[in-house]
């Protein structure tokens, strides 16, 4: 199983903040609190640490190009409040890394920055200890994100973004349109992979959102919406990270696309007035996941309390507010200004018209989904 | 295409035939094909835009700026220079004594170990660098700068050996074996009757391994993470994750670099 | 003589040691890796063969790496011709055009080529400006973009090794047959082509066994949608984590640059295109 989706999404996170930093919109003290926040902290260590002390919290997330920004900050606001050093070590925390660690048995981290799928999996193998929720306040939590492994950190969207100025009379207004080449030209982007993708395909077709993954769960169904990208695939340029999607837009190499909400977040005030546009209609949902690797250094309840921490609303609504992953605290959704409102995936008015990212689904079928998907693209 | 029937005698540079002509303009079309895009960097590094595109208003050094005030850059430059130097040298090193020891073997298994040393240039790059990812996990060297070197020297080294041998091919077998009967050891003779030879070969051969590193980017790619960055890595990032003009700067450095180097050898030559 | 003779394996094994044990080795180790990961067998050999996705990649890759071989040794053989046998006061500088791309990285080219080819790339603009186009064309993110620009970074191999070979081709046999009446086409046709064959061949070896493992290029202008082999098994071990099956498909690009090597074998010096080439 793929548990690329989760360092993706740090390096992701790590570099919408460090573009914002670089653009000024993003103080350090900012920078510093949305990454405590995050749990992205400088890599001060060189990974291989072989005894943390006590008093000392290693975070496992992929440091990215952010590296050199936040490189440095150190973990002030967590020691502030607890007087426990943070590390943090960005060299990727995925499911193989974590498993060669924990059946080493020198395992130097203590939380990582992973994705359901992962936290599935290295649950299900004995990698990695179980959420304390009396730890971790599960009512923090989106529902349906506190799983037995792992609990969601922070969610982000896969959602309709459009150039209007690019399209001028023909609009695409939601999925179907999309996919509706003859009636609206130009080109689109989709990502690489399954994930987030067939949902969209799926939803062009008019289903409603509540059957998307029932349709999905028959071989029928997923080849329906496979031959949704074949129809199209003449007109599709595809991404395979965020950055990459954000410049398929500055470039005006597509005119509309499946990216995430992150990304629409930096490219809503770099592209000029007019020229950008995102629906949250018809979205999809991803969080971000916190596992906790087994026999970590700094102890269970350690890291359960730095995952507590996190949770707090305010530092969540920051942490949106500077780099747009968005809260998975439902709390937090208030603490967003106005403004900004409608950029958030989770505030109540998108949360309504989208659909949560169904792991049992993509532990199912993504394998065989991808291989067609790809064989769609391409012949 | 035929060509008028002219006198044999002159043929050679003799009056414009079609066919010549056709050859001529075809060769000079080619040659522009191969040369001209690559200094599209150059007027694009001076635009005074924010993206990718001719200078609008006027020229800029701004992107200049960004490149030469950039500690990630310029430690990219830095690195991949350092570590082309080191690549150069040892698989020189490595390199030279191989070609000189198969040389003197001159027997099929030297033959056949000369093979196994150009196996890289036939592997393609994507798989070969599966196989290190593999085994540097194992022996710990990812992302690490003995990775890297340890890489790019097995990369470097089908280009230093098949170049000291190609040198020794002039090398008449006779004159280290006069040396050896005069009395002197095999060391000796190596050292002041071969490696002269050879000297030419491995200076070529240190220039390939040089560039051979210092453009190499999927290895890279592969068994590095974060900590270690190279020039190659810095532009593949940048081109991927946001095309701005900086890269432009980058790459009319290196091309101006290239162009002013070639030039300084040709004036020596001549 | 013997002792002489270890003292000779002496000066060659450190490279040959160190090619074996960190080279070779690793590189049966992703053999090992295809039949063990998930589980023993042949299964993602299996998995391989059934997939449509890796038999269009296939399919792929051979049709951009032949194409690129044709349109090398063409535009190739014209340019070696001409700087050996008609251009001669600027043949330095048609060499040094010729040589120039080769010293500048794939990466910096592929740059030029986005910027030369993407929508609001150069070439678009210019021709709207001058009027030719009123949409901008799609020049890269298709095959198109990719075998132009694999073209230019192959074109330099095959011109060398063609280059090489004209060198040493002795003009009197051209001179001959117009001496006894060819056109010099027919001569050229009939007597100097056919001497140059061995240096097309190996320029179009070396061109296509390259082509069939290039990345960088069709990762950077094919938009995902010209997926060579090379890419599809860093899609499958980064997007998926499929080492099994990367790793298999990784074999399959081997023995197939290996079968190719083996065919053309028949009609190239392998040696003096490989092993001896300067």
């Amino acid at each position: 199983m793929s548990d690329n989706f989760d360092h993706e999404m740090s390096v992701e996170l790590a570099e919408v903040a460090a573009h914002r930093y670089r653009e000024g919109r993003l103080t350090r003290r900012g920078l510093l609190t949305a990454m405590a926040a995050l749990g992205v902290l400088p890599a001060v260590g060189f990974g291989g640490r072989a005894n943390a002390a006590a008093s000392e919290l290693v975070i496992v997330n992929w440091g990215g190009k952010a590296a050199d920004i936040i490189k440095e900050v150190l973990g002030e606001t967590y020691k502030a409040e607890t007087g426990v050093d943070v590390v943090i070590d960005g060299s990727g925390p995925s499911a193989g890394r974590i498993r060669a660690m924990v059946e080493s048995g020198a395992v130097v981290w203590d939380v990582c920055d992973s994705g359901p799928g992962s936290a599935i999996i290295l649950g299900e193998a004995g990698m990695t200890q179980p959420i304390d929720y009396s730890i971790v306040d599960r009512a923090k939590l989106m529902p349906g994100t506190d799983w037995e492994f792992g609990c969601g950190n922070y969610v982000y969207s896969y959602v309709l973004a459009t150039n209007p100025k690019l399209l001028g009379d023909a609009q695409p207004q939601n999925w179907a349109d999309v996919f509706n080449v003859k009636d609206f030209p130009g080109m689109r982007t989709f990502r690489k992979a399954v994930r987030g993708q067939l949902e969209c395909a799926t939803m062009a077709q008019g289903v409603a959102l509540e059957d998307v993954y029932d349709v999905l769960s028959t071989e029928d169904g997923i080849d329906a919406a496979i031959d949704q990208f074949r129809k199209i695939r003449d007109n599709v340029i595809v991404w395979g990270s965020g950055s990459e999607s954000q410049n398929l837009f500055l470039q005006e190499e597509v005119s509309m696309g499946n990216i995430w909400s992150t990304r629409a977040h930096l490219l809503k005030d770099e592209m000029d007035e007019g020229s950008f546009a995102v629906s949250f209609d018809g979205g999809v949902m991803s969080p971000g996941t916190w596992v906790v690797p087994k026999d970590n250094p700094a102890g269970s309840e350690e890291a359960m309390k730095f995952i507590a921490f996190a949770q707090a609303p305010e530092l969540q609504a920051k942490w949106f507010e500077l780099i747009g992953s968005a809260p998975i605290n439902p709390a937090a959704a208030s603490l967003v200004p106005e403004s900004m409102a409608k950029w958030n995936p989770t505030s109540p008015e998108n949360v309504a018209t989208q659909i949560l990212y169904n792991d049992e689904w993509y532990a199912k079928n993504q394998i065989a989904a991808e291989e067609k998907y790809v064989n769609a693209l391409i012949n | 295409m035929s060509a008028p029937k002219t006198a044999p005698e002159t043929v050679p540079g003799g009056p414009a035939s079609a066919f010549r002509i056709a050859m001529g303009t075809g060769g000079w079309l080619v040659a522009a094909f191969l040369a001209l895009p690559i200094l599209v960097v150059i007027p694009v590094s001076l635009t005074d835009t924010s993206y990718i595109g001719l200078p609008k208003d006027g020229l800029s050094l701004q992107h200049y700026e960004s490149y030469f005030t950039s500690a990630r850059w310029l430690g990219g430059t830095a690195a991949s220079i350092l570590v082309g130097l080191a690549v150069a040298l040892i698989s020189t090193v490595l390199g030279a004594a191989f070609s000189i020891g198969c040389w003197f073997l001159g027997n099929r298994a030297a033959t056949i170990a000369r093979w196994v040393l150009i196996v890289p240039i036939l592997v393609p790059p994507v798989v070969q660098s599966l196989g290190f990812y593999r085994f540097w996990v194992t022996l710990g060297l990812i992302d690490t700068w003995t990775g890297v070197i340890l890489a790019h020297t097995l990369l470097a080294l089908p280009y230093v050996s098949i170049s000291v041998f190609a040198a020794l091919a002039n090398l008449d077998p006779k004159l280290p074996q006069a040396a050896r009967s005069l009395g002197a050891s095999v060391w000796r003779t190596v050292w002041e009757v071969v490696v002269p030879a050879a000297r030419p070969g491995m200076i070529t051969g240190a220039v390939f391994a040089f560039i051979v590193s210092f453009d190499e980017i999927v290895s890279v790619l592969f068994i590095t993470v974060r900590r270690v960055e190279t020039l190659p890595k810095l532009i593949w990032e940048g081109i991927q994750d946001n095309i701005d003009p900086t890269i432009a700067v980058v790459a009319t450095v290196l091309v101006l670099v290239t162009l002013v180097l070639a030039g300084a050898v040709a004036v020596r030559r001549t | 003589m013997q002792t002489d003779k270890t003292r000779y394996w002496l000066l060659a094994a450190p490279a040959l040691a160190v090619m074996i044990v960190f080279y070779i080795w690793p590189l049966v180790n992703i053999w090992a890796i295809s039949m063990t990961e998930p589980a023993l067998g042949f299964g993602n050999y299996v998995k391989m063969t059934e997939s449509q996705a890796v038999q269009t990649s296939f399919v792929i890759t051979f049709r951009v790496a032949a194409l690129t071989t044709v349109i090398c040794v063409l535009l190739g053989y014209i340019c070696a011709y001409s700087i050996t046998n008609v251009i001669r006061s600027a043949r330095p500088l048609l060499i040094a055009m010729v040589l120039l791309p080769f010293w500048v990285s794939v990466l910096i080219r592929s740059f030029a080529w986005i910027v030369l080819l993407g929508r609001s790339g150069l070439v678009n603009d210019a021709m709207r400006d001058i009027g030719l186009i009123d949409a901008p064309m799609r020049l890269m993110h298709n095959e198109f973009g990719v075998v132009l620009a694999m073209v230019h970074v192959m074109l330099p191999f095959a011109v060398l090794p063609m280059m090489a070979n004209m060198r040493g081709i002795d003009r009197a046999y051209t001179e001959a047959a117009r001496g006894l009446g060819a056109s010099e086409f027919t001569a050229f046709r009939m007597v100097y082509l056919p001497q140059t064959l061995p240096g097309v061949a190996s320029g179009a070896l070396l061109v296509f066994v390259l082509s069939l493992g290039f990345y960088i290029t069709p990762a950077l202008l094919g938009g995902g949608r010209v997926l060579m082999v090379s890419e599809y098994i860093t899609y499958q071990i980064q997007e998926f984590l499929n080492w099994g099956l990367g790793t298999a498909i990784s074999v399959a690009l081997l023995v197939a640059t290996a079968l190719v090597l083996i065919v053309a074998a028949r009609f190239v010096n392998l040696r003096s295109a490989l092993l001896e080439r300067s």
